[in-house]
């Protein structure tokens, strides 16, 4: 692998697993460079993670939810020359040893982003009803924008190109950016797809989508992509 | 219903709104000689209290409105300001939306800032020792 790889990790308050995440990046991906991007978080986030070697970490002011910090991760990436950009959360879910299995099919060279599915082939993955019929409506919508192919649209296990760095720089999705980022990829004129991961339990901190938030976050994201299919999109450009 | 005496607007009203939006007018400028009111939006409330005076002024234009609409007087005053209050809300939305999106590109900016100087000192004292 010759590609400059970046693994962006987005912490709000999760001191908690955020040290474990790392070392376990570091045995399964060590050449890849780590960044946390610390989204104004309340606990030991950011100390912890200028503790470890070789962590770039940025400290956003205050908390612009995890698009927000996303984008920053992007725009990150982008100004220091990465080719691809890797999204493993701190709560210590998405699969570090299947860092290399997204780098290794992004680099392939046929997709600008690739999607750690949880529903590709048996994954061990069961979400509670609501939850499951939630994202299916969702996954329904934006495949219904963004022409098919992706199942699991809300997992934020992902890997980016840089023409995808580009694009996310000027149009990232401020809460729930998951599904969303798919249909402005595809109105874009990138192509994404999707590979099989197998997921873990959350290893500490909570999910930031609340049951009583979850009408407020399908209702949204709808509405989103909904003007999304009658918007244009632009990249940003490229870094000298 | 249109046989229902309309309520003419007495003199009292009009001296009345007249007042009112003459002070209206005066406060907005106030405001933006002190600097505490940009002059695009003093705009937005200078054109009300232009309208609450030429209503003042001729208040034969609302009443012909309203004998048009076939509706109260009052229906029509109270119509025209809900749209007015509106619109002024509306805009607020927008400004603001146009504010938290400004808001977000300065924190990432910053963050990103903050890292690269802090980068600078850290090589500035390596190369030091």
């Amino acid at each position: 692998m010759s590609a400059r790889v970046l693994i962006i990790i987005p912490a709000y308050n999760e001191a908690e697993t955020l040290a474990s995440v790392i070392e376990h990046l570091r045995r399964d991906a060590p050449e890849c460079d780590i960044l946390v991007v610390d989204d104004g978080s309340n606990d030991d986030t950011a100390k912890i993670a200028r503790a470890m070697a070789n962590v770039a970490v940025v400290q956003l002011p205050f908390n612009l939810g995890i698009g927000g910090a996303m984008q920053t991760g992007f725009k990150f990436a982008l100004r220091q020359g990465y080719d691809i950009a890797v999204q493993c959360d701190a709560d210590g879910q998405h699969p570090t040893d299947q860092v290399r299995t997204l780098v290794e099919r992004l680099d392939r060279g046929d997709l600008d982003l690739v999607v750690g599915s949880r529903y590709v082939a048996d994954t061990g993955y069961t979400p509670s009803l609501g939850r499951r019929l939630g994202k299916s409506l969702l996954s329904r919508l934006v495949n219904a924008v963004a022409g098919g192919g992706i199942t699991d649209t809300t997992s934020g296990f992902r890997a980016a190109n840089r023409k995808v760095l580009r694009l996310f720089a000027r149009h990232y999705p401020e809460d729930y950016p998951e599904p969303e980022a798919l249909v402005i990829m595809y109105k874009a004129g990138l192509r994404a797809a999707e590979i099989p991961v197998i997921m873990r339990e959350r290893q500490g901190g909570v999910t930031s989508i609340r049951p009583q938030n979850a009408l407020y976050y399908m209702v949204k994201v709808a509405l989103a992509i909904f003007v999304d299919a009658f918007r244009k999109f632009t990249h940003a450009p490229e870094e000298p | 219903m249109n046989d229902a005496p309309q309520l003419g607007f007495q003199a009292a009203h009009r001296v009345g709104l007249l007042v009112l939006s003459v002070l209206l007018v005066l406060f907005v400028l106030e405001l933006v000689r002190r600097g505490r009111l940009k002059e695009r939006y003093a705009l937005l409330w200078l054109a009300a209290s232009g309208a609450s005076l030429a209503i003042g002024a001729f208040p034969g234009i609302v009443q012909r409105i309203a004998a048009a609409l076939r509706v109260q007087y009052l229906t029509v005053f109270y119509g025209l300001s809900f749209l007015f209050l509106l619109g002024i809300v509306l805009g607020f939305t927008v400004i603001i939306s146009r504010l938290s999106e400004r808001n977000r590109e300065l924190a990432q900016e910053l963050a990103l800032l903050a890292h690269k100087v802090a980068q600078m000192e850290k090589h500035k004292r390596d190369d030091a020792h």
